[in-house]
């Protein structure tokens, strides 16, 4: 299900919260407001831990991961580490990379199987977030931008992406990461999808601004919506026809 | 709070001390005071400053392969709290400290002995080869100090018996 909410006034959830099938990253200092949403829908399934990151509460974009692991950046501090270590739980393996690139969220979009990393970065990294996640990594473009953490969002059941990526490199995607994908927006038109919204496998947060359409096309390529005879079908239909009618202009 | 080494002379910082230098390539320099920014700065090489710690474990003055550096190791991965491994590893802390330290001192003396031991045989040659070279005070004190050493002999008791004679 997909809900809407505002993070302190800021409709860019992603960028403060980092949700995964096995838990929940949120700052800490925001009103019961936003946490109450965020543990209402997760309830018991999922670890909700509220931490900074590098002293910092763009959770979100500073650290990935999946539900076998997380990545967290050198800058993190000790006892953000040690915090981390001691809340999730003893599947999730938590771990340091040294890397140029420190924003992690902005270069690395990963789901439980397959990650998208920017061009640049480092060889080691590659094989920790390998190790680590237990994924296949590619290094990809999406439309242009080389910060896919960024502008491009999927889970284990779909994808949304930049609304300006072609329909060529929206199928190559699709077949390199074997879910649907979709080219939308999100928070009434902002290209910065993964920023502007947190996914996992059953729930998503979208910011407050983001319009009915928009919401609908999330539950749609993202399978959040209640699962009813025929609508597997649907959804893979949904997914072409109507986001081109959309977007193509 | 971390407690860093200092990238120049590799001593640690204290909190409050030194100055943190982010280049551009986002890789961190951290100094423990203006002494090693300004060698930095003038683009010095820590490695061929003699009284850095990286010159002094390059050239072999000291220690630089010992198990109490393994304990000082960056971990990227951390370990679940516990609070018996917690103390266990406070209370170890100055012990390791300490042990490494009787060997670094342990390497220093080892490396100065057969020094030592050669300063003492160059003096003892010295000593028989050049004895001439000393000043004459010094080797005319030691003859006079031999010479009060001889025995003289006693002259009074004969005369003594003559007078009884008479």
């Amino acid at each position: 299900m997909a809900s809407r909410v505002k993070f302190e006034n800021s409709c860019e959830v992603g960028v403060f919260a980092r949700l995964t099938n096995a838990y929940c990253l949120v700052p800490d200092g925001a009103s019961e407001g936003f946490y109450s949403v965020l543990e209402g829908e997760l309830a018991g399934a999922v670890t909700v831990v509220r931490t900074s990151v590098a002293g910092t509460r763009i959770v979100g974009r500073l650290c990935v991961g999946n539900k076998r692991g997380l990545l967290l950046p050198h800058t993190a501090t000790d006892q953000e580490i040690q915090h981390l270590r001691n809340s999730l739980p003893d599947e999730v393996v938590v771990k340091c990379v040294d890397e140029r690139l420190s924003a992690l969220g902005n270069c690395i979009a990963c789901n439980d199987h397959v990650a998208l990393t920017h061009p640049d970065l480092d060889k080691e990294t590659e094989e920790v977030i390998s190790d680590v996640l237990g994924v296949e990594v590619f290094r990809q473009t999406i439309a242009g931008n080389i910060l896919v953490g960024s502008y491009c969002t999927f889970t284990n059941k779909g994808g949304l992406v930049h609304p300006q990526t072609s329909v060529e490199d929206l199928d190559e995607l699709s077949t390199l990461l074997q879910v649907p994908m979709v080219a939308g927006t999100v928070n009434r038109g902002s290209e910065v999808v993964s920023a502007g919204m947190a996914v996992n496998d059953w729930t998503a947060f979208c910011g407050s601004d983001t319009t009915a359409t928009e919401v609908s096309v999330v539950e749609s390529v993202f399978r959040l919506r209640d699962p009813r005879p025929g609508a597997g079908a649907l959804g893979s239909d949904v997914k072409n026809s109507m986001v081109q009618d959309f977007f193509t202009s | 709070m971390r407690l860093e080494k200092c990238w120049f002379c590799s001593s640690t910082i204290y909190p409050g001390h030194g100055i943190q230098f982010v280049r551009n390539d986002a890789k961190i320099f951290r100094f423990c005071r203006s002494k090693c920014h300004k060698n930095f700065k003038m683009k010095r090489n820590p490695r061929k400053v003699k009284w850095t710690k990286a010159y002094r474990q390059l050239h072999g003055k000291d220690m630089t392969k010992d198990t109490t550096f393994e304990f000082e190791r960056k971990r990227n991965r951390p370990e679940r709290y516990d609070r018996n491994l917690t103390e266990q590893t406070l209370k170890a802390i100055p012990l390791i400290t300490k042990i490494r330290h009787d060997r670094l001192e342990k390497h220093i003396s080892n490396r100065q002995k057969p020094g030592k031991r050669k300063e003492m045989e160059k003096d003892s040659k010295e000593l028989d080869q050049d004895i001439g070279m000393l000043p004459k005070k010094l080797i005319s004190n030691e003859l006079a100090a031999e010479k009060t050493k001889v025995k003289v002999k006693v002259v009074q008791q004969q005369t003594e018996d003559n007078a009884m004679e008479e």
